[in-house]
């Protein structure tokens, strides 16, 4: 019986659930040492920030299923934050509309030039944005000229955007940012499960070499990827800038740990294939949620958050890996049961 | 006309001077099962290549319905009703039964229909007289599942033409009969299938017709009423007489240096069991999927035996790693030059030393790179590797000349046990000559030394004793002098008509 939910269902269902486990586990972990843990504001200040986080890690995910990685979105996130602030300071009276356009826009532009190096100039994906992490932040540095955006300049309903709420129940707001966030998550994950395209970033992951015989063209599918996750990190960078609004060159560093850390404690797999973008809200939320958390836990200084950020990527991928492996050898165990059965049927009517 | 449905005439295929293919046609009609057979090398891959569109022809013609076609790639060839499925079969783990069918369909729409495609994968699966959940993930599957998702994915695409390339190779007996009802669906529905195996009694028991490859060259097509077993191996094997290599005297003395014993290792080769003496050459015989390089791997320690003995000059040894396999004193020149034993972008004298690194170091610890260059050199003097100097980086040599890198790396070594696997190769002529006069010299000054070659002629000419492989197990053993390609032949393709299995 047991071994038959172990055929039927995939681990990265398990894993899902595994995690929310985690989550609720790490909420009365905090909540039993830091007073006063359980207030709105705290869910308030973790919805607003898995905001920009939740839809940098769709992009990644989509990124990371094709069997690749994406290095540079903190960059990005930072261009179009300051881009976006820019145009915004010089012209107030832009719609709302075209500036998220704009945002999105430079993203994908940013993401093609990725998508382009590493699709059909087929340079390893962590070697490509590795480069690009860097040139897309020196583009930012010498695009700013020295300069910082600052929420003066920026007019008044980019900075009401944040604090702006869908509806509220007593003092927990739902945030428009959230709120649009898991739209695009969803989205997505609908996406990827009934469109025959959101089906390809799965199959390319899965076996590189089987798509390329079953007629799929991986090169483009490889492409959109890096364009998606750099349209959706654009995304991030106007939330980023409606977040913050003062943005200076260092917008959105470290982004692309955080990211690559959502995704994969979010149960996809690195090495491409499975998982879901749902995986990855629940990773972001986990990720924010521990960072949030961490800055009010006075017994943890401010320099071990990235240390447990790195214990949590490294734990995540070891689970993972282990869980695999098992889970590998227990299927070919059955495997050789079965075939050794079917060899002594052939003996027996032989 | 011809009432053929793919046509290929006076194929020609040459990978830089190499002829793969020369001048073959082959016409395949529908609703028929045509075996093609032929040796290692033959040219059976490169034909499949060629009609999935996965290479292009040096020269000839292919044509679909008698209309000249160019097959620009796999997807090209799909759209035209060309598929081929594998002895390794092209699954993704990560989907379903259904979505693996269905992947490539791009007619269906850009949204999934996911109970319709469960459906569609029913009935097909059902077509082909199988029983296999659609909605459970690949990974889960057998081997002969995971064929039949291929075929399915074929059959979905309305093939006309369906190549299957060694299908039965890991597939249990039971598997086999399931294979063979499910080629014979297909033929029954119109299909024309191209079955590709070395075992010939499954030929013989399910093909209409019979193509015989040997050398890139066409031998014979025939139906399958005028051929027997004995005649396609004939064929097969037959070589202009100028290929054979002279014997010479063997040098084996009574002194066995490496004893193996009921060696196993799970799923790879089971109960191998032989001797080689100082002085002697024992050739591993057999065709691609006998499991001969695991047998030797075993040996070097990169795979360790589940169970077994091996003995080195009488007394048991247990090699866990290669480190301890070259301090026993074992080498093993593997088949991959490429993967396995040559650094390529590294110089000639980087890769010599490469594997005795420890015998050029000075007393400071440091690498003494004028004697590593005087060792280079003496070798490429002994060995006439061609190159402008040693400095020469190893990928910018030929296939012979690299072999011949790897042999000095290995020879520096000076191991009393050397394990060649298919030493020749890719190379040319003359260069394989030159290899075999090194064998002979290594033998002449009491080396042991184990030959794997799937290169009959090769075997015949340098082994003292043959021992013949097929998938993972021992078949027999030969006296050098007293085999002859048709004997060997059959015990490889498990024709036991003339040897008892040892």
């Amino acid at each position: 019986m047991a071994a038959a939910v172990l055929d039927r269902f995939s681990p990265q269902a398990l894993r899902v659930l595994a995690l929310f486990v985690v989550l609720v586990l790490i909420v009365l972990f905090f909540g039993s040492q830091i007073d006063n843990y359980y207030s709105a504001r705290l869910f308030n200040r973790v919805s607003t920030s898995v905001a920009i986080m939740a839809i940098l890690a769709t992009g990644q995910a989509l990124v990371v299923l094709t069997r690749n990685i994406d290095l540079s979105v903190g960059s990005i996130v930072g261009f179009t934050a300051f881009a976006v602030g820019d145009v915004l300071s010089t012209y107030p009276g832009l719609h709302p509309l075209l500036a998220v356009a704009l945002a999105v826009a430079i993203g994908a532009g940013f993401g093609a030039f990725n998508g382009v190096l590493v699709a059909y100039a087929r340079i390893p994906a962590i070697i490509v944005t590795l480069g690009t992490l860097a040139l897309f932040r020196s583009l930012l540095v010498e695009y700013s000229d020295a300069k910082s955006i600052i929420t003066a300049n920026l007019p008044e309903w980019i900075l009401q955007l944040p604090r702006a709420n869908i509806v509220s129940f007593g003092d927990l707001d739902i945030r428009i940012t959230f709120f649009a966030a898991v739209i695009v998550v969803i989205t997505v994950h609908l996406a990827l499960t009934w469109l025959r395209t959101g089906r390809k970033f799965y199959a390319v992951g899965s076996n590189p070499e089987a798509a390329v015989m079953a007629g799929i063209n991986s090169t483009r599918i490889v492409f959109l990827a890096f364009v998606l996750c750099g349209a959706f990190a654009g995304l991030a960078g106007f939330f980023f800038l409606a977040r913050f609004g003062n943005i200076t060159v260092v917008a959105g560093l470290g982004f692309e740990l955080k990211s690559v850390a959502a995704v994969v404690v979010g149960g996809i797999n690195i090495f491409g294939g499975s998982g879901t973008v749902l995986g990855a809200l629940l990773g972001a939320i986990l990720v924010d949620l521990i960072d949030t958390s961490l800055v009010r836990w006075p017994l943890v200084s401010e320099f071990w958050r990235e240390a447990v950020l790195g214990f949590l990527i490294l734990g995540a991928v070891a689970i993972d890996a282990v869980l695999m492996r098992r889970l590998l050898a227990l299927r070919h165990a059955r495997m050789k049961d079965r075939r050794d059965k079917s060899v002594a049927q052939d003996g027996a009517t032989a | 006309m011809s009432d053929a449905i793919l046509e290929l005439l006076g194929i020609s295929k040459f990978f830089a001077m190499t002829a793969a293919l020369s001048d073959v046609s082959i016409a395949l009609r529908p609703g028929e099962i045509h075996g093609i057979v032929g040796e290692n090398g033959a040219g059976k891959s490169t034909l499949i290549k060629i009609m999935t569109g996965v290479h292009q022809p040096t020269s000839g013609q292919i044509r679909i319905d008698d209309v000249p076609v160019q097959l620009k790639g796999t997807r090209d060839a799909q759209e035209r009703g060309i598929a081929a499925i594998y002895q390794e079969p092209m699954v993704f783990p990560d989907l379903d039964v259904a979505e693996n069918i269905f992947i490539s369909h791009n007619k269906l729409g850009e949204v999934v229909r996911w109970r319709e495609m469960y459906a569609e994968a029913d009935r097909l699966i059902a077509r082909l007289g199988v029983s296999l959940e659609v909605d459970r993930a690949a990974s889960g599957l057998t081997l002969a599942g995971q064929q039949t998702v291929e075929i399915a994915r074929a059959l979905a695409l309305d093939v006309k033409v369906l190549i299957m390339d060694e299908p039965t190779a890991s597939l249990s007996a039971h598997e086999v009969d399931q294979l063979l009802r499910i080629a014979r669906a297909l033929k029954a529905e119109g299909v024309a299938v191209v079955y590709i195996s070395h075992r010939l009694e499954e030929v013989v028991e399910i093909a209409d017709r019979v193509t015989v490859l040997r050398d890139g060259q066409h031998v014979s097509t025939r139906d399958i009423g005028d051929v027997t077993t004995e005649r396609m191996i004939a064929e097969m094997v037959g070589r202009d007489a100028g290929e054979f290599f002279a014997r010479e005297k063997s040098h084996a003395t009574d002194k066995v240096a490496l004893s193996i014993e009921g060696l196993t290792v799970d799923g790879a080769f089971a109960d191998v069991t032989f001797d080689v003496h100082a002085g002697e050459v024992v050739c591993l015989a057999g065709l691609v999927g006998a499991r001969r390089t695991d047998v030797a791997l075993s040996i070097f320690g990169v795979v360790p035996a589940e169970s077994g003995t091996i003995a080195i000059n009488g007394k048991a040894v247990a090699i866990t790693n290669p480190k301890q396999a070259m301090e026993l004193g074992i080498a093993y020149v593997s088949e991959d030059r490429r993967k396995l034993g040559l650094a390529m972008p590294m110089s000639i004298v980087a890769n010599t030393t490469l594997a005795t690194l420890e015998q050029f170091l000075s007393r400071s610890g440091l690498v003494n790179r004028r004697r590593e260059r005087d060792v280079a050199e003496s070798f490429r003097r002994r060995l006439n590797i061609r190159t402008p100097n040693v400095n020469t980086s190893v990928g910018t040599l030929s296939g012979g000349n690299q072999q011949k890198v790897m042999l000095s790396k290995w020879l520096n070594a000076e191991p009393s046990i050397m394990i060649f696997d298919e030493p020749t190769r890719g190379i040319d002529v003359g260069a394989k000559a030159e290899v075999h006069e090194i064998i002979h010299e290594l033998a002449a000054s009491g080396v042991a030394v184990l030959v794997i070659s799937s290169d009959l002629p090769e075997v015949l000419s340098l082994a003292d004793r043959i021992i013949v492989m097929r998938e993972g197990r021992q078949m027999g053993i030969y006296d050098g002098a007293e085999a002859t390609q048709e004997n060997v032949m059959q015990l490889a393709t498990g024709q036991e008509l003339t040897a008892e299995p040892a």
